[in-house]
């Protein structure tokens, strides 16, 4: 047993995950030796077309056999066939024990839990948002799920931690010789920023497309030089699943408040000024923040730089009335977004390394000044669960929240005090994903509470006189006081995740509900 | 057998069905929904001295939680339990 630095006890090895090296710190770890790399190949002027007849067929030209590990992107979100479709076809082949390295999976990937329980995926490694979380935190994966952030996932690539034998890159638009877009096709995502690293690093690349296109297709998210077989399938996903329509603001009164003190926050500090960049989540209160941001950047003449990460039709409205310069775009969440993207060459796109990535020569998230994220839960050291439902369950990804909160200057939490009865201030949370070394506040509707390590924010915020200031402490008791005694969440022993930091430490582990 | 309900299914709030039970068998009370993993007991608690206090004995309750903190849920039970007695203003 050894203990990290945010206190947790975690054995010196995990079953199914092998030695553990416990977190010490948001910028510790530093690593020695050289990238890894896929294979050399050489192909010349007698092969022209890379395409197979149908994805059985590249899965045996791939050499893809039992044991092997294969990854997916997840810009289809819940409206993607291509895992389901290639999983389906590897079951039929008789290949099994796969090691799934997903971004992260979805509701739709529900189809996959007859081939855990088969035997056909013994691993996977990536967010398990929804049914497959809940299957693994009772106990139902042979080996824990391992989950990585943005960034720690093409780290864990470049530095050898994970060796993909065959990547699967579901693509909006290919041609015959393996340029792939998300920009353009009936199953446009835009970005296709999570797929790059695997198809630099990967043994064999397989593209699935439902666009096939005359060569040479042009702007790409991922070229020709790292792409071995291009499959023409009927659909690769559910356009309706792929992309939202528009993104809404929040108009509950309570967390339009969570927004208003975050955006007063933000306003106080010494980043708000020409040049700010800035992330926000989806979520209903980080619009909400940004739209509070945005009518003070106008009223207030302030032009930003640029807005990073999950792009939403909010931030492509900011670009063009010139709040920002750029967008950098490692996913496309609506239709807006998509178009922007495919249109205007200030939307750019990002690959996960670029965005996230610790341990290369620099990502973007070491550029931003503003994040506000959200959280299932944060405790008196500040310390973030992102991960996590109140019952114990597995149930979320990391996402960007670990890269963007150790790389921001200014790193807001919004939460609402409560989540029904569930208490979102705790005394220590359930799991640490984020810790409280990189988070600098948090924002309810009882008050904001700044990190004591960052007294020049405290001092700025009394400054500014409009910023409800609490103590953490202060928003746990209350929380506490309405909500009663949590009684603890029954689990065994068992390991069914591990949370690593974004340099591979581990920074909490979970544990198999008893139930 | 007389029953009663009194509550919602929106947020911070929840539902309580009372069914009477026969004469001797005691309250059975069960919970289920958001915060029946964390407060399940503590809700169980609070439900069945509500009751008692009232003067209920014999009865079947079970909630139907979406995060009803104590003040609503003892409300919830008290209003089932009267429209099941058909006390004042239920």
């Amino acid at each position: 047993m050894a203990r990290n630095s945010v206190g947790r006890d975690l054995p010196e090895q995990i079953p199914g995950y092998g030695p553990v090296r416990p977190f010490s710190g948001h910028k510790a770890r530093i690593p020695e030796g050289n990238r890894a790399g896929g294979k050399l190949k050489a192909t010349f002027n007698d092969r022209t077309d890379k395409t197979v007849k149908d994805i059985k067929e590249a899965i045996k030209a791939s050499g893809l056999r039992s044991g092997m590990t294969v990854s997916f992107h997840h810009h289809l979100r819940n409206g993607d066939y291509v895992v389901n479709q290639v999983i389906d076809a590897c079951a039929e082949m008789g290949i099994r024990d796969l090691t799934l390295f997903p971004t992260a999976l979805f509701g739709v990937h529900k189809a996959l839990i007859p081939h855990i329980k088969s035997g056909v995926i013994s691993r996977i490694m990536g967010s398990v948002n929804g049914p497959i979380g809940q299957l693994a935190s009772e106990g139902g994966m042979e080996s824990p799920v391992v989950l990585r952030s943005h960034g720690g996932r093409p780290r864990a690539v470049v530095a050898g931690d994970v060796k993909i034998d065959v990547a699967f890159i579901a693509s909006p638009s290919a041609d015959r010789y393996g340029n792939l877009s998300g920009r353009i096709g009936r199953s446009a995502c835009g970005s296709m920023g999570y797929a790059v690293t695997d198809a630099e690093y990967a043994d064999c690349v397989i593209a699935v497309t439902d666009n096939l296109v005359p060569f040479p297709l042009t702007p790409v998210s991922i070229n020709q030089t790292k792409v071995d077989f291009v499959v023409a399938v009927d659909s690769i996903g559910d356009p309706a699943g792929i992309v939202s329509g528009t993104t809404q603001v929040t108009r509950d009164p309570m967390r339009l408040l969570i927004a208003h003190h975050a955006a007063a926050l933000i306003e106080s500090s010494p980043y708000f000024k020409d040049g700010i960049s800035f992330q926000t989540g989806a979520g209903g209160i980080s619009l909400a923040v940004a739209a509070f941001v945005r009518e003070v950047m106008k009223a207030r003449g302030i032009k930003g730089s640029f807005g990073l990460g999950g792009i939403t039709s909010f931030f492509v409205d900011m670009l063009k009335e010139g709040l920002f310069e750029h967008l950098m775009d490692v996913q496309s969440f609506d239709l807006v977004a998509v178009k922007s993207i495919a249109e205007n060459p200030n939307h750019v796109e990002i690959s996960a390394d670029w965005y996230a990535n610790p341990w290369n020569s620099g990502a973007v998230v070491n550029m931003l000044d503003t994040v506000v994220l959200g959280a299932t839960e944060v405790d008196r050291n500040f310390n973030a669960n992102v991960n996590t439902e109140a019952d114990g369950a597995l149930l979320h990804g990391i996402g960007g929240h670990q890269d963007t909160a150790s790389g921001a200057k200014l790193t807001i939490i919004t939460t609402p005090l409560l989540r029904g009865r569930i208490p979102c201030v705790v005394d220590d949370v359930y799991t640490v994903t984020t810790p409280g070394e990189v988070v600098d506040a948090i924002v309810t509707e009882f008050g904001v509470a700044i990190n004591p390590l960052r007294q020049d924010l405290i001092d700025a915020a009394k400054d500014a006189g409009d910023v409800p200031l609490v103590t953490i402490d202060e928003l746990a008791e209350r929380a506490h006081k309405m909500s009663g005694p949590m009684e603890p969440v029954a689990t065994k022993d068992r390991i069914i995740g591990v949370v690593e930091w974004r340099d591979g430490t581990v920074i909490d582990v979970v544990r198999q509900l008893d139930k | 057998m007389k029953t009663a309900q009194a509550g919602t299914l929106e947020s911070m709030d929840c539902v309580v069905s009372l069914t009477e039970g026969a004469a001797g068998s005691g309250l059975a009370v069960t919970v289920g929904g958001a915060s029946a993993a964390r407060f399940g007991k503590a809700m169980e608690k609070r439900i069945t001295e509500t009751l008692q206090k009232l003067g209920a004995r014999d009865l079947t309750v079970s909630v139907q939680d979406n995060g009803a903190l104590d003040i609503v849920l003892e409300a919830r039970v008290e209003a089932a339990w009267r429209r099941m007695t058909g006390g004042d203003g239920a």
